[in-house]
Formats: C-alpha cells, sequence, structure tokens
C-alpha cells in the first residue's frame, strides 16, 4: 500500500507506528502499562458481559446442540457425530451449498461495488443530494414483507409491469420468480436492490474518514478523479472495505433469510433453497433443530477459516505493521 | 437546475484556484451527478411508489398491477391507527429501538476504542473472540437464546428486547475499524496533558464519531425497528407488540388485508426514513480534519 | 435429485424410542451455562417469566384472539374464541387466557416447544401434526369426550387426528376444496354453464379457450409448501393414487393416479394456462376481480374471502373435475384444537378441547355450528352441528349447500405425513409442474424415497 503524492496519508494509515519509541522506556511504562490494560478491560466489560450472555452462551449451546438428536418437543438424545455424517451425504444440503456459492461469489461484489459506487457518487454536493441519499437508502427501511409483495407485484407473469413494459418493446418476460433457471438471478437483484443504500451508508460514513486535506492537496496537485481514487480513497478506504467485505460474505451466508421465506419458500424446484434457508427449514418445518444446528455449525466454521485468512492478510484489519 | 451557491464549495474549504474556471467546472460535475444520481435514484425509488400508492387504494384493488387507485382513499390509515392499537406498536418500537440505539452506541464504541487505540495483552485473542460472535446464524441461535432469556426472567418485557439486542459485535467491528483511522498525534497531545484514558475517549475519541456514529445510529435503530422473529418469540403480552408484529398481524391465515399491511408498512417507514434524513448531512458532512494543520 | 436407495438423505431418520432418559439433558445444560451467569436476585426482578404455578392460567395460542384488529370478519371469529374461553372460565377453576400467535410466526410456536415451553392450548393442522403425535406431545382427549361425542365427528376427517381409537386433537372446521370460476371471464370468452370442466380434458380445453379469448388463466398452487400438496392430493386420489398404501408398509406413488395427477399439472403449465406464480400474490378475489385469472382451486373459505371484499363479483363453484374413469375426490382441511401433554394441568387442558368442541349438549352443538357458519363459512365437523347450522340457513346459499351436499362427501381428510414424505411428494411436484422433470421418473423417484423411509419409520399410522 503506497501513496506516493500524498505524505500526511502515509502517516494516517499507519496508527500505532509512533508507538514505536514507547518501548524504550521503561521506567514509568510499565506503570502506565498496568494503566493502560486495565482501562482498556474495564472499557470492554459491559460488551464483554453482554456479549457473553446473550450471544456467546446461545451460540456455544446451538453448536452443543448439533450433537444432538433434537425433536422439537424439549427431548434432547446425545448422538455424537450423526447430524454431521448426516450432512455429507444429503443431497439437498449439498446442492444448496452449491446454490449458496454462487450467491457469495455474485453478491458480495455486487453489494461492494454497488454500494461504493453510489457512496462515491452521492457524497458530492449538488442540489437534492441530500434528497437522493435519503431516496436511495429508502429500499432498506422497508420490511421484507412488503419487499416481498412490491416484487411480486412488479415481477408477476404476463400482467406485472415488467411483462408489460417488455412487451412494449417486444420481447417477452419469463417468469422471473416461478422458472427456477431465473428465480435465483432475480432474488439477487432484489437483495441488491434494497441492500446498496446500507452499504452505501457504510462507504459514506468511511470516505467522510479520511481528512478533506489530502483531497485538497492532490487537487492542488492537479491529480485527476481515478489517480485520486486509487492514491488516497481507496488506500484509506481499506479498514472500512475489510469491514464491508466481512459482514457482507456473513450476511449474505446466513441472513436474506426473511425475503427467502416469504418470497420464493425455497422454490421452485428448490432453486432459491440456500443453506441458510435449508437451516430454516430443517429447524422450524421439520422440527430438526439438531441437524439444523450441525449444519449452521460448519458455516460458522467456514466463516471463520475465511475471516482468519483476511484477517491474516491485513494484518487484523488494520493494514499496517502495528505492534 | 443546480444553482451557484449550492454548487459552490463552503468557504472554509474552498481551494485556492482561479474561481472563474473552478466554479464552471464544478458547475459541469455537478449537473452531471446530478442527472446520474436522479436516474439511479428514480430507478431505486420507483417500486417503493407502488407501495405508497398502493396504500391508498381500496381492499378491492390493492393487489391489482395498476399502478395509481382508481378512488384514493385514506380510509386505510384511519383503519391502521383507529382499529389497531398501532400508535401503541409505534410507541413500543420506538422506546426499543431508541434505547437499543442510544446504549449500543455508548458501549460498542468504548470497547472498540479499547480495541483500537490501547494496548493490552490478549488484544487480538479478544477482538477476533468478538468479532466470531457475528457468526451466528439466527434460526439455530433462537431456541438457546429463548432459553437463556426464559432463564433470566426476562420473557415478556422491555428488558427481554432490549437487552439481547444491545450486544452485537457489528458496532465494536464497525467503531474498532474506524478507530484504528485516527491520527496517533491527537491522543499523544492528550496524554502529555496528562489526561485519564476516559477523558481521552470523552474529549478527542467521541467528538471524531459524530459522522461514523450518525451512520450506525441509523443503522442500529433500523435493524431493531424493523425487527421481527425476535419480538415474535419474545414477547405474548399483547401491550408489548412492535410495529412489525402488528404488520403481520393484518396477514391473517386465507384473509390477507393487504391494503392495511401496506398503509402500516408506509407509516413504518417514515421514522427511519427521517432519522436518515436527519443523520444523513451529518455523515457526509462533519469534517474531519487529519490533526496535522 | 438421485438418492442412494435405503438412505434417505437430508432427511430425519424415523423418530426413536418413546422414553427417553436423557431427554432433559440438553436443557439442563442449557440451565446451568446461564444459571452461572443470571446474578440472580438482579435480573430475574426485571420481568414476570411464563413458568408459573399450575394456578396460573393456561395459555390457549391462536390466530383469532384477542383480535389484532376490528375488522368486522376479524371480530366475529374473535368473538367466538372469547365467548367458548369466558364460558369455560366461569364454569371452572382453571383459567384459560388467549394469546394472539400469527400464524406467519410458526418460529414462535417451534420455539416455545423446542425449550419445553410450549403452550398448553393450540391450533394445530393436520398437514403437521404427525410430528406432534410422534413426540407425544399431544393430550389424549377421548377420557374428556363420551362415545357419542366421538362417533359425532365424521369418521374420516377425524381420522387424522386419531391413533387407534383415541382422539388427540378435534376439528373446528371442515375446508372442502374445489374449483372456482369467474362467470364474467367465461361469458366473456363465450363459455356457458353447460361448458363447465367435469373431466380433465374438459378443463384443460375450457381452460384454452379462456386463455386463448384473452381471459386469465387456471391458477394451481406453485409455491413448494405443505399447501402446495394438500391441494394436490385429490387430483392423485382421482386416478387412485396413493402416498402411502397398505397399511403404511410401502408407497404407492408409482402409479397411474400419481403420474397422471403430475401430468396434468405439468401441462396446464406447459400449456400456458396456469401462471407460474399466482397472480396478485395469491389473492382470488383481486385476480377474478381484475381479469388475472378465470379458474381457481381453492377452498371454502374463499366464499368469505368474496363476501368481505367483493361481494357482487359473479363467481361460481363446481367439484373437481375427474379423469377418465376416475372417481370424485376432494381433501378436507382445516384447524384442530389440541392440548399439550407437557403443559401445565395436561387434563384440564384437554378437557377444555373435549368441552368446546366435543360437548354433546345444545349449547355444544350450537358452538360448533356457529363457528362454521357465523363467523367463518366452513362444512361443520360435527353431523349434530352441520344439521344445527343447516336449519339455522347457514347453508342455504348457492355455494354453501353445493360445497355441503356435493363436494364434501367426496372428500378425505389432510393426510398427516411426516417431513420426509412431505419433501418427497413436493419435489415431484416442483419438478414437473416448473422444472420440466419427467412424470413417470419423478414418481418413481419419490416413491423410491419414501419405501426407504417407511422401513426404518416407526411412529403414528400413515395409510
Amino acid at each position: 500500500m503506497s501513496t506516493p503524492t500524498t505524505s500526511p496519508a502515509e502517516v494516517a494509515a499507519r496508527p500505532g507506528a509512533h508507538r514505536a519509541g514507547d518501548e524504550a522506556r521503561t521506567d514509568g511504562a510499565s506503570a502506565r502499562a498496568r494503566r493502560e490494560r486495565r482501562a482498556a478491560y474495564l472499557f470492554m466489560a459491559p460488551n464483554l458481559i453482554g456479549l457473553t450472555v446473550f450471544v456467546a452462551i446461545p451460540m456455544l449451546l446451538s453448536i452443543v446442540l448439533a450433537f444432538f438428536r433434537v425433536d422439537g418437543f424439549g427431548g434432547y438424545d446425545f448422538v455424537g457425530f450423526a447430524n454431521f455424517e448426516r450432512m455429507f451425504s444429503d443431497p439437498y444440503f449439498l446442492s444448496s451449498l452449491g446454490r449458496t456459492l454462487l450467491y457469495l461469489v455474485v453478491l458480495v461484489p455486487g453489494l461492494f461495488v454497488s454500494g461504493l459506487g453510489l457512496a462515491l457518487l452521492v457524497r458530492h454536493k449538488f442540489p437534492l443530494v441530500g434528497f437522493f441519499r435519503t431516496a436511495l437508502f429508502a429500499p432498506n427501511v422497508v420490511s421484507l414483507v412488503v419487499v416481498a409483495l412490491i416484487w411480486q407485484f412488479l415481477l408477476t407473469d404476463d400482467v406485472g409491469f415488467i411483462a408489460r413494459l417488455l412487451d412494449r418493446v417486444g420481447l417477452t418476460a419469463p417468469s422471473w420468480l416461478g422458472d427456477p433457471a431465473f428465480a435465483l438471478p432475480t432474488v439477487m437483484v432484489i437483495t441488491i436492490w434494497f441492500s446498496m443504500g446500507y452499504y452505501m451508508l457504510i462507504f459514506l460514513a468511511g470516505l467522510q474518514d479520511i481528512p478533506r486535506e489530502y483531497y485538497e492537496v492532490a487537487s492542488i496537485d492537479g491529480a485527476g478523479p481515478w489517480t485520486t481514487f486509487r492514491n488516497i480513497t481507496w488506500p484509506l478506504l481499506k479498514p472500512t472495505s475489510f469491514f464491508i467485505l466481512l459482514t457482507s460474505t456473513i450476511a449474505v451466508m446466513t441472513g436474506g433469510l426473511d425475503l427467502l421465506v416469504i418470497l420464493t419458500g425455497g422454490g421452485p424446484a428448490n432453486s432459491t433453497t440456500l443453506v441458510i434457508y435449508y437451516v430454516y427449514q430443517q429447524a422450524f418445518v421439520y422440527g430438526e433443530f439438531g441437524y439444523a444446528a450441525a449444519i449452521s455449525s460448519f458455516l460458522v466454521l467456514i466463516l471463520l477459516a475465511w475471516s482468519a485468512l483476511l484477517f491474516a492478510l491485513t494484518k487484523g484489519g488494520r493494514f499496517t505493521h502495528a505492534q | 437546475m443546480p444553482s451557484d451557491t449550492a454548487a459552490l464549495p463552503r468557504p472554509a474549504t474552498r481551494p485556492p484556484v482561479a474561481p472563474g474556471r473552478r466554479t464552471s467546472w464544478r458547475r459541469r460535475k455537478s449537473s452531471t451527478l446530478f442527472v446520474v444520481v436522479g436516474v439511479i435514484t428514480i430507478l431505486t425509488v420507483f417500486p417503493l411508489v407502488w407501495m405508497v400508492t398502493s396504500s391508498f387504494k381500496g381492499p378491492d384493488e390493492v393487489l391489482s398491477t395498476d399502478l395509481l387507485p382508481s378512488a384514493p382513499t385514506v380510509d386505510n390509515f384511519e383503519y391502521v391507527f383507529s382499529a389497531a392499537p398501532f400508535g401503541r406498536y409505534l410507541f413500543n418500537s420506538f422506546v426499543v429501538s431508541a434505547t437499543v440505539t442510544v446504549v449500543a452506541l455508548f458501549f460498542h464504541s468504548m470497547a472498540a476504542y479499547a480495541l483500537a487505540r490501547l494496548r493490552f495483552p490478549g488484544r487480538d485473542a479478544i477482538f477476533l473472540g468478538i468479532f466470531s460472535t457475528l457468526l451466528v446464524t439466527a434460526p439455530v441461535v433462537l431456541v438457546p437464546l429463548f432459553l437463556v432469556v426464559h432463564r433470566l426472567g426476562l420473557l415478556n418485557s422491555y428488558a427481554g428486547l432490549i437487552l439481547p439486542a444491545i450486544f452485537s459485535a457489528y458496532g465494536i467491528f464497525l467503531l474498532r475499524q474506524f478507530y484504528l483511522a485516527i491520527p496517533a498525534e491527537l491522543e499523544e497531545a492528550a496524554v502529555l496533558d496528562g489526561c485519564g484514558y476516559w477523558r481521552i475517549y470523552w474529549s478527542i475519541i467521541l467528538p471524531l464519531s459524530k459522522s461514523i456514529f450518525a451512520a450506525l445510529a441509523v443503522l442500529f435503530f433500523l435493524a431493531n425497528w424493523n425487527a421481527f422473529l425476535w419480538p415474535l418469540v419474545a414477547t405474548t403480552d399483547s401491550d408489548l407488540q412492535v410495529v412489525q408484529l402488528g404488520i403481520a398481524s393484518f396477514q391473517e391465515q386465507n384473509t390477507a388485508d393487504w391494503q392495511y399491511v401496506l398503509a402500516a408498512a408506509t407509516v413504518a417507514a417514515v421514522p427511519t426514513l427521517l432519522a436518515f434524513a436527519i443523520f444523513q448531512r451529518r455523515i457526509v458532512e462533519s469534517i474531519k480534519t487529519s490533526g496535522l494543520k | 435429485m438421485p438418492s442412494p436407495p435405503g438412505h434417505l438423505p437430508g432427511l430425519p431418520p424415523g423418530p426413536t424410542s418413546v422414553e427417553r432418559p436423557s431427554r432433559r439433558r440438553f436443557l439442563g445444560l442449557s440451565a446451568a451455562l446461564t444459571g452461572a451467569v443470571a446474578l440472580p436476585g438482579l435480573l430475574s426482578a426485571c420481568g414476570g417469566s411464563r413458568t408459573a404455578s399450575a394456578s396460573d392460567p393456561l395459555q390457549f395460542w391462536n390466530f383469532y384472539a384477542p383480535a389484532p384488529n376490528e375488522d368486522p370478519v376479524v371480530m366475529a371469529r374473535a368473538a367466538w374464541m372469547q365467548d367458548t374461553v369466558d364460558r369455560w372460565n366461569a364454569e371452572n377453576e382453571q383459567q384459560i387466557e388467549l394469546v394472539y400467535a400469527p400464524v406467519l410466526g410458526s418460529e414462535k410456536l417451534a420455539t416455545a416447544f423446542s425449550a419445553g415451553e410450549g403452550p398448553d392450548i393450540f391450533l394445530i393442522s393436520p398437514g403437521d401434526i404427525a410430528r406432534y403425535l410422534n413426540g407425544n406431545v399431544l393430550a389424549e382427549l377421548t377420557p374428556y369426550m363420551t362415545q357419542e361425542a366421538v362417533d359425532d365427528f365424521f369418521a374420516d376427517n377425524m381420522a387424522t387426528r386419531m391413533i387407534g381409537d383415541k382422539v388427540y386433537a378435534l376439528p373446528m372446521e371442515i375446508e372442502p376444496l374445489a374449483l372456482y370460476y369467474s362467470r364474467p371471464a367465461f361469458e366473456q370468452a363465450g363459455l356457458s354453464e353447460g361448458d363447465l370442466p367435469a373431466t380433465w380434458d374438459d378443463l384443460i380445453a375450457v381452460s384454452d379457450r379462456l386463455v386463448a379469448a384473452g381471459q386469465g388463466g387456471l391458477v394451481f398452487p406453485t409455491a413448494q409448501d405443505y399447501y402446495q400438496n394438500f391441494v394436490w392430493y385429490p387430483w392423485m386420489w382421482q386416478g387412485g393414487g396413493e402416498v402411502v398404501t397398505d397399511g403404511g408398509r410401502r408407497s404407492g406413488f408409482d402409479s397411474d393416479g400419481a403420474v397422471g395427477a403430475l401430468r396434468l399439472w405439468k401441462e396446464t403449465v406447459d400449456l400456458g394456462l396456469t401462471p407460474r406464480v399466482p397472480p396478485a400474490s395469491n389473492d382470488i378475489v383481486t385476480s377474478f376481480s381484475e381479469g388475472y385469472a378465470s379458474i381457481w382451486q381453492s377452498g371454502i373459505w374463499s366464499i368469505q374471502d368474496f363476501e368481505r371484499k367483493a361481494p357482487d363479483f359473479d363467481y361460481g363453484v363446481i367439484p373437481l373435475p375427474v379423469p377418465d374413469g376416475g372417481e370424485s375426490a376432494t381433501v378436507l382441511g382445516g384447524w384442530a384444537f389440541a392440548a399439550n401433554a407437557m403443559g401445565r394441568n395436561p387434563d384440564e387442558a384437554a378437557r377444555f378441547c373435549a368441552w368446546a368442541l366435543g360437548s354433546m349438549d345444545d349449547d355444544g352443538i350450537a358452538r360448533v355450528a356457529n363457528w362454521c357458519i357465523d363467523a367463518k363459512r366452513d362444512v361443520s365437523p360435527r353431523r349434530s352441528s352441520l344439521e344445527y347450522g343447516s336449519r339455522a340457513g347457514g347453508y342455504d346459499g348457492e355455494h354453501m349447500r353445493l360445497f355441503r351436499d356435493e363436494i364434501f362427501p367426496t372428500g378425505r381428510g389432510e393426510p398427516r405425513y411426516p417431513p420426509v414424505i412431505y419433501k418427497a411428494v413436493s419435489d415431484a411436484i416442483q419438478s414437473c409442474q416448473l422444472a420440466g422433470g419427467d412424470p413417470e421418473d419423478q414418481a418413481a423417484t419419490a416413491a423410491q424415497a419414501i419405501d426407504a423411509y417407511l422401513t426404518t419409520y416407526e411412529g403414528v399410522d400413515l395409510a
């Protein structure tokens, strides 16, 4: 990561670098380190307690659950690895995994590019920009029940708005949600439609985190938009991009359930049965919480490996050689 | 058309460049942006137009593919507020969402500050531990969470709706990423002045967090405002029902009243949109300095 | 989707033994884990827990009352529920409280039951009942009913709620399926009452004429769920097909009846007569009044939908057409009252269910009748109540009479199949209807999957 034109960027992009000299001082340093440590634990305490009780313990329990056969009525039988064994000979699960991979490969870059693109456009000042930002975010605030209904209306076979529109220009619209070949791509488009404003918002905040002087310096240096983006925006946006890349991967893999449940029910012919939907179905339709927990533990493992890789590549999301 | 004043940057940040050339270039850029963003916005918002226009339709045509109502009526809105305790639902959702948002911003930023700016043993391990709680899958964790909250005696209470929603690694992670980028010089100066860590957090970190707080406030509020599954599972008391459950109750078996669903959804969308409209300016305009000037 | 014979992947093995010593081990573990952090005095003071003493009112989770809004129909249903419970509460020490739980959220019921905190009384549909029966969570209602009362229920409709001669849930209504058609659409396509389809061939020909004349088509459900299977079964039964046959030992799915029904649903989509997604978000009233559909397979409940939303719309109802050489058949839906055997007071909960729907006194008979003619538009699940409802004029209307006299007698109760069997059938229907699957192959695949499951299945009778 190099920022050849602007030296301040280098400094800012390396937080913690200034502390290199601290290690040398020994006397007050150890007392200070103790104080710093105590402060850190106090700052984290409320969260650590709350996260443990309301997130970590339920999560651990759900992993424990993966080793049980659950009847859905309070009956739990320990079955060892049976649920995991069943997973890998389950064609429904394996095909849903393949589908999810495709979904991931399209959506994560799709959300990243659309979110960043919108943020770069609306970060500027121009007439009505506040209105545009709000409007672009608007799909996000509507409940997914209604999102599903809206798109059912727009995509209705033959008489729907989009079918009529295509008809006017001489094209025949497919059955967007009723044809197994089109259903998943349609769900992807709808997901990008209502999520892009969300990622736009986070990118906007991330762009705001970049000190304005850098752009002023670049502008005085006569740098064009692309050079400015490459040399200032992109490097300084890395912590945000890292955040978005990770959280959108997680969201795409473990979220979006409401839309699938209401809009497609995993169909037609299982074509939109993503892993998360399959987990939901096992848990709430079939009452197979143990099997659902095994699949979701597997998801946690994959995501953990993926996150660990990203963390390793980016020095813990710091992008610097922090100590 | 863009007006000159709106298109101009604020005087304080106007770069020292020949004013005439600069202005025309800015105007061109500004109108190009206006057109491009305008078109994207229209495409994005269009599907929502149907939601809004259909909420003014009668029950017999609410699901027709016609965009405009043949006989517009505000009956649906009147009904939503008079026949269902929708005001109560809005109040409950507001209490839960606002409380969670304020408390979560505070707690999360504290943890994020420690994780980003302080050094202590096990920092990366703790961060990874916190991060890994992001990987929960809702359908599977629901039953264990229910057991925990039940055990704590918090089912059917505001506390049961609020407490589990406060704690999430999401805000901690995002804030940490932002605090990582804060120039160290600002803190250094405070340390030299003999400020304690709380003082640094309170008077340096928090003021610098305005834009990201604004963004996160919108996201937290939205997430809780639209929460459905947890309130559904954790409450049976009708006085604790939240907006999304209220909307769902218009979708009774066999007799979905979509005109009410749409009217209720339109009403329910207003607070978050309003919050966004108010905060968006702050998200983009609170100018951060590098501290080097 | 091929699956290795003998093993049915993705789906649970048959239910295991009835008694489990380790039954509560997981719940115990969770209690220990949470107990450690529960700062009891501080936190438990904040809210009321549902685990309460036996003297607290029993909870009755339902999707009718307390009414979530003031629509007259919703109010009428809620009033019936409330009256029933009030009446019970006035006469009994064990009080009962109604809790509104939207049907949309079956997660609520599933979560509560998994946590061992299921409601004391709840509504259940036959599509889901096998799991509950095999989980031994339904309290037996027979001890609180007279034999006369048991016999008063239509036996065939009641069968799915029974094991042997023991009753585990009592139906509150019977909802048979039929074809609804739009008279304006028929007129505009130049069709008359004489053209109404009596056979599958007629059905295709008439739908074809409607679509060719620019009218809406024939709607079958296309979403992949329990409801689609439910709606599809009668088409299979008409040609003699069965999902499970031979006393529950093998599948009868690889049969002409099933293949024929799969082919019918496939053809109507392939010919462009049936939309791949039902128009107007699956709403029959809007679809008919806007001309998006002309024929629609639906239940008796649609009568009330038309009354509410388009009372002047002119529609007709006919029994489901039959294949050549086939026999008329339809399926009977409807929900039932059930009591949780692991609830706080299962005896009283069961007694309530039996009293509410199975009392032989005049009030009891009238209560069930009124639910089916005043609050809703259904066929009564009891002979005596159906007679009472008929005398009260509930079946005088053209459509109600047709449902009672011609459609209901050809009906079979909605079958109860465990998730594995449901899924095998659902895959076959989905594949043929929407994904170009071959009916014969799909029927064979499903039959194989069902057979494999039945070899290890232990639980309630499925045939």
